[in-house]
């Protein structure tokens, strides 16, 4: 276990690196810098605000000035909002992502997963293709079309809840952001537990069980629920570090303050420090999530075990 | 918003919060002109290039009186290269300040200093008849030295910022909302009626959204297609007036096909028909526009012969000049339209590339581009034909006719004619007001003579205002103090 | 459960084919263009006797056409993009089951590190970078979206290769390439098949993700996703300018979806598809 842990990490470097390097010279490769503005500027001031930011040094020395502090844990300065650094930025936006996110695949997961579990009961019938048939449409509607959707109708029409802006700690600011981001994920979910849990009703030993007698409800809960959990973890792992760096468009339609909207506005403003911190972070993150993905696997599924 | 710092602050959302938060010489008053603010009173010179403030007993929002000195730092700062201020050129007019910001003279030989603790003296380099609008902007507030000197670039946080205007900082989220609250130490406090502002990033569409969800009292902008939609749902709470701005396709006159080829200009300047852009995809929210200025107080802009014209002449001519420059329905000019992404413009340049593909033949593709990277392709001459919208800095035809100045900064256009060089010049060490108005419109002339860009029409302000919000007034730089502002019900922002 | 599935996929294959088949007649037979403004049109609201069906968008131009128009982009852009990644997929996995061994371990740790690149902000990055060239659009989007291909070809090749027939083959000296060509790919034919009807709504949406945010094709031609952030803006004043272009894109995936569900299935009954077998 040691070992596959340490090879993992040693595999994880080399593709953050590889992350950065790539961020970083498409960037700089870009047209536009991130100074030009609306006048031109006189240009003494272009250098000394270049030269502040390092801009006026080779590229190669801008590259390994990067990675340095990028080993020290610090993504540099914002060059879009001035006086801030892209830690800040960061440190502001993610709570934004992680309560919602949070919220939304807590909702996808019970949803989803309820909805996995009845279908998978009686493969068929109307509790199976309606629930299906629902996900169906979750997976195929975009989030572009329900975001706004939803605003029209629970904002716009029925003032029950506001239409964006966040709040710390206001439930009413994250509910609809977070069913937002939740649908599609909950689709998933319910498609990937109902294929699980068809299966692992399948098993002779379940039909055993059936035999005996035992209500529906229990046979699931007691041996359906513990197979559908290997590929439910697979597909939440890079679903969590998705949401965690925020989805765009939720961000965007709902006007939240979070990094996916950070991402877009610093990629379109040639914010160089902002966009590579992010893709590092997001690229840490499905790292991360991953490694953890395989940890569940090797704790749930003993065969797995035996390979690593 | 990428900066609330007066000195580094460019863009317009910023703009309007440090309005509310500090107070220059000179403050905007309810219909946009300027008004005594930290500055009671104040005397100019025989040639109008020395001018003398006299100010009056204001304090900072942590009770320190403003002092003259604030002033000279503050500018000083603003036209320091250390900087880095994107706006030094804002305080040319002011001796020495490009000098200053260029790196060859010192900081101290800046235009600007304090006789005493309540007077502060500027010098210009010529008369400059919209000096006193120019002090209402963020570049000319006063700034507290003791906090930047202690906190360096980080004073703007709501911790540490001390301003001097209506409102104080209390709350910044980076791309989130920002809150501002009544100074109590602001000298006109007392007539200061809202206790807080909040000032949210929203796109256009998302400002109407959360303007009929009842989350906005005031709405910085809508989108002008829904004009007529709105005025029936709205009704008096849609609010548009003319504003200080011009849509205008730049032309590069360097390169081909432009060059050299005034007909091609003049046939695609009089394939364009502004009344219908204006009634159809603008819903008459705009004026169109024949010439880069739009009137002005004392300023009537030259409009060309041709404007006159009935729609059906002006396509035959449009032709004609067409024909001259050597195109034709075998032989079309292909030519791609740039511009900003924003759905607004979108709509705008989908009609022109039509118009001319209609009325000429053209074969006109628009593609829309990111801002920065659209600013940096003009900048470095690349694009024949480019987005060259202008919101005038000071309600003087100058902002607008700078733009053609020879070896002027933003001269994207690369146009240059000795003789407009000169009028200008002239205008510029002109002491008489009329007189000086006179040659900008010589000079105007000439450049819609030589086609030098196509003017398209005059921006108008757009805002959703609740009924119970009053004490906004319409004016043409679109800027309005919160602190003018007071809502009939109580509560709310 | 093949009795539930076959009516379900053989609806969803005749919707896609009646709107493949308005997408390919309905701009041809229509007296309107994309992209000719009406000025006296603007804003009409869908009728069956006006002349517009759809309506018209902010310039007066028939929605019907544009729509249609929008279904041909997206359909274009969906089925050239899944080409390239099933084209890129196939050949790295086949290859990479097929020679085993240390070229195998190379490539599959390459696609191990892919997985970790964070793919939207990529394509965003790629486009802000390079320009909205329509062609890019697609390869980008086919050049990180091949890596699910790879896998699952890898491990049906891996499957394959240690049949008899393949072991006479080599045997009698038969060529790796030839081999490849003969008795590898034809028996993926089926499996691709499904995997690629599944890799177009994802390249759809995520086409009209890129259109949403302004980076998608270039006015006045419209992709599916431009049409929906152009009702987005205006789905407060005019709802039908969202949800007709909304319903056909959701329509072609819903289809798409339903079609490559039903040939997994016939493949794989067991078909979790979600495999790591």
């Amino acid at each position: 276990m040691g070992a596959f842990l340490l090879r993992r990490l040693a595999t994880a470097i080399p593709t953050l690196l590889l992350i950065a390097t790539l961020a970083f010279m498409l960037l700089h490769l870009t047209p536009g810098g991130p100074f030009d503005s609306d006048k031109v500027l006189v240009p003494q001031i272009q250098h000394a605000i270049e030269a502040r930011y390092h801009l006026d040094e080779p590229l190669w020395r801008q590259y390994l000035r990067y990675l340095g502090e990028l080993a020290h844990g610090d993504f540099g300065p914002s060059f879009q909002y001035r006086n801030t650094s892209v830690n800040e930025l960061i440190a502001q936006g993610l709570p934004v992502d992680a309560a919602i996110g949070g919220v939304a695949m807590l909702i996808a997961i019970l949803c989803g997963g309820g909805a996995g579990l009845v279908a998978a009961t009686r493969p068929g019938g109307w509790r199976d293709r309606l629930p299906m048939g629902m996900a169906m449409l979750g997976i195929s509607i975009p989030v572009f079309v329900t975001a706004p959707l939803l605003i029209l109708v629970f904002a716009m029409r029925l003032h029950w809840l506001p239409s964006g802006d966040w709040v710390a700690g206001s439930w009413r600011h994250l509910l609809l952001p977070a069913l937002a981001l939740a649908l599609p994920h909950t689709a998933y979910i319910a498609r990937i537990v109902r294929a699980a849990a068809i299966e692992a009703l399948a098993q002779p030993y379940i039909r055993t069980a059936i035999a005996k007698g035992l209500p529906t409800h229990v046979i699931v809960l007691r041996h359906a629920l513990r197979p559908t959990l290997v590929p439910l973890v697979s597909f939440l792992g890079p679903a969590l570090a998705g949401v965690l760096t925020g989805s765009i468009v939720v961000e965007q339609v709902f006007g939240l303050p979070g990094i996916g909207r950070l991402f877009v506005t610093g990629a379109l403003n040639r914010d160089y420090t902002v966009v590579t911190g992010i893709t590092v972070l997001y690229g840490a993150l499905i790292i991360g999530f991953n490694l953890l993905v395989d940890l569940c696997y090797a704790w749930l599924d003993p065969r797995v075990r035996a390979r690593a | 918003m990428r900066s609330i710092d007066p000195s580094i602050s460019t863009d317009v959302p910023a703009a309007h919060v440090l309005d509310d938060l500090f107070e220059g010489l000179t403050r905007l008053g309810q219909d946009g002109e300027p008004v005594p603010g930290v500055a009671a009173r104040w005397e100019t010179s025989a040639d109008g290039r020395v001018w003398t403030f006299h100010l009056r007993a204001a304090r900072w929002s942590n009770g320190a009186p403003v002092r003259a000195g604030d002033f000279v730092y503050a500018w000083r700062r603003t036209v320091d290269p250390r900087t880095a201020s994107d706006y030094a050129e804002a305080l040319a007019p002011v001796r020495n300040a490009l000098a200053i910001a260029a790196g060859r003279m010192d900081v101290s030989t800046l235009g600007i200093s304090a006789t005493d603790e309540r007077t502060v003296r500027v010098e210009l380099t010529a008369p400059t008849p919209f000096l006193l609008s120019l002090l209402t902007k963020s570049y000319a507030y006063p700034q507290y030295e003791p906090v930047i000197r202690a906190h360096g670039d980080d004073w703007v946080r709501p911790e540490f910022m001390v301003s001097n205007g209506a409102f104080r900082l209390q709350e910044y989220v980076i791309g989130g909302r920002v809150t501002l609250v009544k100074n109590e130490y602001y000298w006109d406090a007392a007539r200061v009626r809202l206790q807080r502002v909040v000032y949210l990033p929203l796109d256009r569409a998302a400002q109407t959204e959360r303007f009929f969800a009842g989350d906005l009292d005031f709405t910085e902008s809508f989108s002008a297609e829904q004009t007529a939609w709105l005025r029936a749902r709205l009704g008096a709470q849609v609010v548009s007036a003319p504003y200080l701005g011009n849509f205008v396709l730049g032309i590069n006159v360097t390169r081909p096909p432009f060059a050299g080829n005034r007909a091609l200009r003049m046939a695609l300047t009089l394939a364009v028909d502004r009344e219908t852009l204006v009634r159809y995809v603008r819903q008459g929210l705009y004026q169109p526009a024949w010439t880069p200025t739009p009137p002005l107080p004392g300023y009537q802009p030259p409009v060309p012969a041709w404007a006159a014209l009935p729609e059906a002449e002006r396509h035959a001519l449009a032709r004609r000049y067409y024909a001259q420059a050597g195109y034709s329905a075998s032989h079309p000019l292909r030519v791609e339209l740039r511009y900003p992404t924003d759905s607004d413009n979108r709509r705008t340049y989908e009609a022109l590339a039509a118009m001319w593909r209609t009325n000429l033949g053209v074969e006109a593709e628009p593609y829309n581009e990111e801002f920065r990277v659209q600013l940096n392709e003009r900048h470095l001459k690349k694009l024949a034909l480019f987005h060259y919208a202008w919101i005038g800095d000071y309600p003087d035809p100058l902002t607008f006719l700078q733009l053609f100045q020879t070896g002027f900064g933003y001269n994207d256009g690369g146009y240059s004619n000795p003789r407009y060089d000169a009028l200008l010049a002239a205008a510029g060490s002109e002491p008489d007001s009329a007189r000086r108005l006179g040659e900008l419109a010589q000079a105007e002339a000439i450049l819609n003579e030589d086609v030098a860009c196509i003017p398209l029409y005059y921006y108008a302000t757009r805002h959703l205002i609740r009924s119970y919000v009053h004490g906004w007034t319409s004016n043409i730089q679109d800027r309005n103090l919160s602190q003018y502002m007071y809502l009939q019900t109580p509560g709310g922002h | 459960m093949s009795r539930a599935t076959r009516p379900g996929a053989l609806i969803a294959a005749l919707l896609l084919a009646l709107i493949v088949a308005a997408a390919l007649v309905v701009p041809w037979l229509s007296p309107y263009d994309y992209a000719t403004p009406a000025w006296t049109e603007i804003f009409r609201s869908p009728t069956v006797s006006g002349g517009h069906p759809f309506g018209t968008d902010s310039l007066g131009r028939d929605l019907l056409v544009r729509v249609m128009w929008g279904c041909r982009i997206s359909l274009l852009v969906g089925i050239a993009a899944s080409l390239l990644s099933v084209l890129i997929g196939v050949c790295w996995g086949a290859l990479a089951g097929y020679a085993g061994g240390r070229l195998d371990g190379v490539l599959m740790r390459t696609v191990d590190v892919l997985y970790a690149i964070p793919f939207i902000p990529f394509v965003i990055v790629l486009e802000v970078a390079f320009g909205r060239n329509f062609l890019l659009v697609f390869v980008a989007i086919g050049a990180v979206s091949w890596l699910d291909i790879a896998r699952i070809v890898r491990g049906q090749t891996l499957a394959i290769r240690e049949q008899e027939y393949i072991e006479a083959a080599r045997a009698l000296g038969v060529r790796t390439t030839t081999m490849l060509r003969r008795h590898v790919l034809p028996n993926l034919v089926g499996l691709v098949a499904a995997y690629a009807t599944l890799a177009i709504p994802g390249v759809i949406l995520f086409e009209a993700l890129l259109s949403f945010l302004g980076l998608g094709v270039h006015p006045p031609l419209a992709s599916l996703g431009s049409l929906v952030a152009e009702g987005a803006n205006e789905m407060q004043a005019h709802p039908y300018l969202l949800v007709l272009p909304a319903g056909f894109l959701a329509a072609i995936i819903l289809c798409l979806n339903r079609l490559g569900d039903a040939l997994r299935e016939s493949l794989d009954p067991r078909g979790d598809g979600d495999g790591h077998d």
